[in-house]
C-alpha cells in the first residue's frame, strides 16, 4: 500500500476539479485541481490562510466550493450536503460531545444505523481497542489527556467505516512530545486500515512524517504536489523552498557552459538545474545541512574559501554563518558538534567548504 | 481540444449546493420563529403606530392626534416629569449602586454573599411593593412620616425613592459584572510604579468599568422611565408618560391619545437601548482570555467602612420590604395594630381574590415552560443553521426590539392588534393564552441573549461531526446541546417565571375578570384603598418569587450532580 500515490496507473478515489471558493469579493480557492487516490495519506501544507481548510472543508461539503466539481469514488459529490457525503472528521477541537462518555462519543453515529445494542457494544470495543483505549469507555471526554481525546475523536471519525478520513489539523492542541507520539500512531492506524486521509496541518515536521504525498498551498492555488522527498530535495517554487526545511537563497548570476556564478566562484549544476538558469534574477539555493567540509580542498568541485562569522549552538548541532565571496555575501550552514571538534571550527576562523552540484537549486525570474 | 475546453467550462461553472433535510427542517424552524415574532411583536407595534395616526372612527388623520398632544400642556407636562425622574433616579441608583459594586468585588468585607443576596431581593417583588410600603413608612400615618418633614411622599419624592429600590438590583449586576473583569496584572504594574490609591482608581479603575457603568445608566434610565407600578401607587397627582398612556386608555377610554403617549415613550426608550447595545458590544471586545483575576487585599480602615456602607443598603432593602409585610398582617392601620391574617383573605376583596394568584401561577408556569422552548429553540436555529443569512439578521434584530418597548406599549399595541374585529386571532383576546403570549413577548430579549451565550459557547462543530455521522441535527440537539446548555435554560425559565408572577405592566390592558393576575389584583386592591390587602398580595408573590428561586437553585445542583457529572475532572 506504500506510496500507492507514486502508481499514476491507479485509478483516482477523490477527484478535485477547478474548484474556487469566493468568500464575498475574496477568493480563498483558486481553481485548484488534484486527484486522491484510495489508501493514499495526503497532507495540505501550507501557512494559515492559504486555503488549505477551506479545501478540506469544500471536499467535506462543510462550505461548498462557489465553482468546479468533487466526485469521490466515481460518484460526482460537488453539491452534496455532508450528511450525504461519505466521510470522517476530527477536528482540531475535536469536538467531542463533553456529556457523553467515551463509548457514547465512538458510537454516536451507530446508533442511528443499527437497532442491536449489543452490536454497537461490540464496534464501539473494537474501535477503542484499534485506539489503545480499552478500558476509558465509560469516562467523560474532560476526565482524559488531550492525546486520549484526540484517540477518542478519532475512533468516532472511524466508526462508520468511512471511504475517507479528513484531518483538520488534529494534532496542534497536543503538547510536543505527545504529539510526535500520536503522529506516529495515526500514519500506523492509517497503514492498517487503508482508508483514504486528508490531514490539514501548517506543521511541514508532521506532513514530511506522515504524508504519501505533500500539497503544499500559498495564497489559495497549490504550490506544488509530491512525496515528502520531492518536496524537500526538488520544491518546484521558492515558497516550498522556503517554507519546508531552512533554505539559502544565494543571489546569483549565470555563468559560462552551465555553470553559475555565485560571489565570483564559478560552480557547477546537475543537469536538471541547468535548465532553469534562464532569467534575469537568478537565485542559487542549498540547504544549510547539504554545506560540505570533511574532505574539501582545492581540488574539490564547487568549493570555495569562507570565514565564520557567527557560531550559534543549537544542541546537536551548530548553525554558522560563513562570508564569502567579497566578505559582503552571507550563507548558513549546519555543522555537527562533531564536525565542529574535529575541523576545530570557531569564530573568526577561514575554512574551505563545498556546495555538491545535486544540491543546489536554481530559481529564475525576469 | 475543444472539447476538453468546453468540458472545464462546464465544471467551472457555479455549483448550486443541495440542502440536507437538515437544513429544510432548520430553516422551516427559523421561518416559524420569525413569524411567530412577526405576529406576537412586529404587527401589534404596527397597529399602534397606525392607531397614533387615526381618529376615533378609525380614520386617517395623519399627525392631528400628536398635534394635540403638543398643546395640551397637562399632557406634554408628562414628559418633563418623565424625564425629571428618570434622570434623578439614575444617578441616585447608579451612585449607591456602584460603591456596592465596588466593595463586593474589590474589598474583603465578611458576609458578601449575603449581601448581594439582599440588594437582589427587590427583583422578586412587583414594582408597586416600594410604591405602598413608602406609603406605610412616609405617608400620612407613616411610621417614619417625620424623616421628610413637610415633603409629600406622594409625587416625585416617593416615585424617586420607588425607583431607587427597584433598579438597585439590576444596576448592581451589571456593574458587579463590570468590576469582576478587572485584570490583577494591571493593578500590580500601578504598584511597581508607585501610583497612588486614587490615580489608581482614576487610570485603572475607572477606565475599566467604563462601558458597564454606561450600560448600567441605560438600563436603569429605561426601567426608570418606562415603569408603571411605582407612579401609579405612589405617584399622587404627579403624572408621567406610563401612568398617562394608562389614563388615556383606562380612564378616558381614548385609545388614540394612548397610542400618542405610547410612541412619545418610546423614543426614549429605543434611544437609551441603542445607545446600551452599543456600548456592550465596546465591553465584550475589552475581555482579554490573559487577563489574571483580580484579587483583593484587606486594608483594616476602609474595610470597616465599606461593611457599615453595605449594612445600611441591605437595612433599608429589608426595611422597605419587611415593612410591606409587617403591614400585611396588621389589622386595622393604624388603629389595631394587632397581627392577623384578616388582609390575605383576598377572596372578601375586589381585585379577583385568590384565584387572581392562582393563575398567576398558572401564566408564571406556562410563560417559563413556552417561553423558554421557544426561545432557546429559535436561538439554536438562528444561532447553529448554515446559510440563509439574511433571515437570521431579520430575526436576530426582532429579538432585541421588545428590550427596547416599554410593557405599557406593549400591552396596548396587542389590544389594537388582537383585538382588531377582523383578525382571526381575536379568539384569544381576554383569555389566559394572550397573556401568557405578551409576557413571553415582554421579556423576549434578554432570555434570547442568554441562550445565544450558552450556544456560542458550544464547539461550532458539533453538527459537522453529527452531520458526517449521519445522526440528525435535532438528535444532537436535545441529546447534547440541550444537557449541555441546561444551566442557561434553567436560568431563563426562572427569569421568565419571576417576571411573569411580579410584571404588571404588559399585562394591565389585557387581562380580563376571568384572567386577573396577582400583582394586578395588588395594583386594584391599592386602587380602591385596599392598601393593607395589597401588600398582602405583594407578599405573596415576593413569598412565591423567592420561593421558585429556592427551588431553582436546589433543581440546578441537583441537576448539575446528574446532567452535569462530565464537567469534574
Amino acid at each position: 500500500m506504500d506510496n500507492r500515490g507514486n502508481d499514476a496507473s491507479d485509478k483516482a478515489y477523490l477527484k478535485v476539479k477547478n474548484v474556487t471558493k469566493n468568500f464575498g469579493t475574496f477568493t480563498a480557492l483558486k481553481d485548484i485541481s488534484l486527484e486522491v487516490f484510495e489508501g493514499e495519506f495526503v497532507c495540505f501544507l501550507g501557512p494559515s490562510g492559504c486555503g488549505k481548510t477551506t479545501l478540506l472543508r469544500a471536499i467535506a461539503g462543510l462550505d461548498i466550493q462557489s465553482a468546479g466539481s468533487v466526485s469521490q469514488g466515481g460518484k460526482d459529490i460537488s453539491n452534496l450536503p455532508a450528511s450525504e457525503r461519505d466521510f470522517g472528521i476530527v477536528f482540531q477541537s475535536y469536538a467531542l460531545f463533553p456529556n457523553l462518555s467515551v463509548a457514547d462519543n465512538v458510537g454516536y453515529g451507530l446508533v442511528n444505523m443499527r437497532s442491536n445494542k449489543a452490536d454497537i457494544r461490540k464496534r464501539v470495543d473494537e474501535l477503542l481497542s484499534l485506539v489503545g483505549l480499552n478500558d476509558q469507555g465509560d469516562k467523560y471526554p474532560a476526565q482524559l489527556s488531550g492525546g486520549q481525546q484526540q484517540r477518542v475523536a478519532l475512533a468516532r471519525a472511524l466508526a462508520m467505516s468511512p471511504g475517507l478520513l479528513l484531518l483538520d489539523e488534529p494534532l496542534s492542541a497536543l503538547d510536543a512530545k505527545v504529539r510526535v507520539h500520536l503522529r506516529h500512531e495515526m500514519k500506523e492506524l492509517q497503514r492498517r486500515l487503508g482508508v483514504t486521509t486528508i490531514m490539514v496541518t501548517h506543521d511541514q515536521e508532521e506532513a514530511l512524517t506522515m504524508a504519501d504525498r505533500i500539497v503544499v498551498m500559498k495564497d489559495g492555488v497549490i504550490e506544488q504536489v509530491g512525496t515528502p522527498e520531492e518536496i524537500y530535495r526538488h520544491p518546484a517554487t521558492p515558497f516550498v523552498a522556503e517554507f519546508v526545511g531552512t533554505m539559502n537563497f544565494l543571489k546569483a548570476s549565470k555563468g559560462e557552459g552551465g555553470q553559475v556564478l555565485l560571489g565570483g566562484h564559478a560552480l557547477s549544476l546537475s543537469d536538471r538545474e541547468k535548465e532553469k538558469l534562464n532569467g534575469k534574477d537568478i537565485l542559487a539555493c542549498v540547504r544549510p545541512e547539504d554545506i560540505a567540509v570533511r574532505n574539501v580542498d582545492q581540488a574539490t568541485d564547487n568549493s570555495f574559501e569562507a570565514t565564520v562569522k557567527e557560531l550559534e549552538f543549537l544542541g546537536s548541532f551548530c548553525r554558522a554563518s560563513l562570508n564569502y565571496g567579497d566578505g559582503e555575501s552571507q550563507i548558513a550552514a549546519d555543522f555537527s558538534i562533531n564536525l565542529v571538534r574535529d575541523k576545530g571550527i570557531e569564530e573568526g576562523g577561514t575554512i574551505r567548504v563545498a556546495l555538491p552540484e545535486n544540491r543546489i537549486h536554481i530559481f529564475s525570474q525576469g | 481540444m475543444t472539447d476538453q475546453t468546453l468540458q472545464t467550462r462546464a465544471t467551472a461553472s457555479a455549483i448550486k449546493p443541495k440542502l440536507s433535510r437538515d437544513d429544510w427542517v432548520m430553516r422551516a424552524f427559523i421561518l416559524g420563529i420569525g413569524l411567530w415574532l412577526v405576529v406576537t411583536l412586529l404587527l401589534p407595534l404596527y397597529s399602534m403606530l397606525s392607531k397614533s395616526a387615526q381618529n376615533k372612527d378609525g380614520a386617517f388623520v395623519g399627525l392631528a392626534n400628536y398635534i394635540e398632544y403638543f398643546s395640551t400642556p397637562a399632557l406634554f407636562h408628562s414628559i418633563n416629569n418623565s424625564f425629571f425622574i428618570a434622570i434623578v433616579s439614575t444617578i441616585i441608583t447608579i451612585s449607591l449602586a456602584s460603591v456596592f459594586a465596588f466593595i463586593l468585588s474589590r474589598s474583603m468585607i465578611p458576609f458578601k454573599g449575603v449581601f448581594k443576596g439582599i440588594a437582589l431581593l427587590p427583583l422578586l417583588a412587583p414594582s408597586l411593593l416600594p410604591g405602598i410600603s413608602f406609603v406605610y413608612l412616609f405617608g400620612r400615618q407613616g411610621v417614619l412620616k417625620d424623616w421628610i418633614g413637610d415633603y409629600s411622599i406622594y409625587g416625585p419624592i416617593g416615585i424617586v425613592m420607588g425607583e431607587v429600590f427597584y433598579t438597585f438590583p439590576h444596576a448592581l449586576m451589571i456593574l458587579i459584572a463590570a468590576f469582576s473583569i478587572a485584570d490583577a496584572r494591571l493593578y500590580e504594574a500601578t504598584v511597581v510604579l508607585r501610583t497612588s490609591r486614587i490615580r489608581t482608581f482614576f487610570t485603572v479603575t475607572l477606565p475599566g468599568i467604563k462601558y458597564g457603568l454606561i450600560s448600567a445608566i441605560f438600563v436603569v434610565f429605561t426601567l426608570v422611565i418606562t415603569d408603571f407600578g411605582i407612579p401609579k401607587v405612589i405617584g399622587g397627582q404627579y403624572n408621567v408618560l406610563a401612568t398617562d398612556i394608562y389614563k388615556q386608555v383606562i380612564g378616558q377610554q381614548n385609545f388614540e391619545m394612548g397610542a400618542v403617549v405610547s410612541v412619545v415613550l418610546l423614543i426614549p426608550a429605543i434611544l437609551a437601548f441603542a445607545v446600551d447595545r452599543f456600548v456592550q458590544r465596546k465591553q465584550v471586545a475589552m475581555l482579554t482570555a490573559r487577563a489574571v483575576p483580580y484579587e483583593p487585599k484587606p486594608h483594616a480602615l476602609l474595610d470597616k467602612i465599606f461593611f457599615v456602607y453595605c449594612c445600611v443598603i441591605g437595612l433599608a432593602i429589608i426595611g422597605i420590604i419587611g415593612m410591606a409585610g409587617y403591614a400585611s398582617f396588621v389589622t386595622f392601620w393604624p388603629y389595631n395594630l394587632e397581627l392577623s391574617l384578616n388582609n390575605y383573605d383576598f377572596d372578601v376583596m375586589d381585585g379577583g381574590g385568590w384565584s387572581s394568584f392562582y393563575n398567576s401561577l398558572k401564566m408564571a408556569a406556562y410563560t417559563a415552560i413556552f417561553g423558554t422552548v421557544i426561545i432557546f429553540t429559535g436561538a439554536y436555529m438562528v444561532e447553529k443553521a448554515k446559510g440563509f443569512k439574511f433571515m437570521r439578521g431579520i430575526i436576530q434584530f426582532l429579538c432585541m426590539i421588545p428590550m427596547a418597548v416599554p410593557g405599557m406599549v406593549l400591552g396596548l399595541a396587542y389590544i389594537f392588534f388582537f383585538n382588531h374585529p377582523d383578525n382571526p386571532l381575536g379568539i384569544i383576546y381576554g383569555t389566559m393564552p394572550i397573556l401568557v403570549i405578551v409576557t413571553i413577548a415582554h421579556f423576549y430579549t434578554v432570555s434570547h441573549l442568554t441562550a445565544m451565550t450558552a450556544l456560542k459557547q458550544m464547539d461550532p462543530e458539533f453538527e459537522t461531526v453529527s452531520a458526517s455521522l449521519k445522526v440528525p441535527f435535532f438528535r444532537t440537539f436535545l441529546k447534547v446541546t440541550v444537557p449541555v446548555c441546561m444551566p442557561a435554560i434553567l436560568d431563563i425559565s426562572i427569569y421568565l417565571f419571576v417576571n411573569a408572577m411580579t410584571t404588571v405592566s404588559a399585562v394591565i390592558f389585557l387581562y380580563s375578570t376571568d384572567t386577573s393576575l396577582a400583582s394586578i389584583a395588588a395594583l386594584n386592591m391599592d386602587d380602591a384603598g385596599d392598601v393593607a390587602p395589597a401588600a398582602a398580595m405583594c407578599m405573596v408573590i415576593v413569598a412565591t418569587s423567592a420561593g421558585v428561586r429556592v427551588l431553582h437553585a436546589l433543581l440546578t445542583r441537583g441537576m448539575a450532580r446528574k446532567t452535569q457529572a462530565w464537567r469534574k475532572r
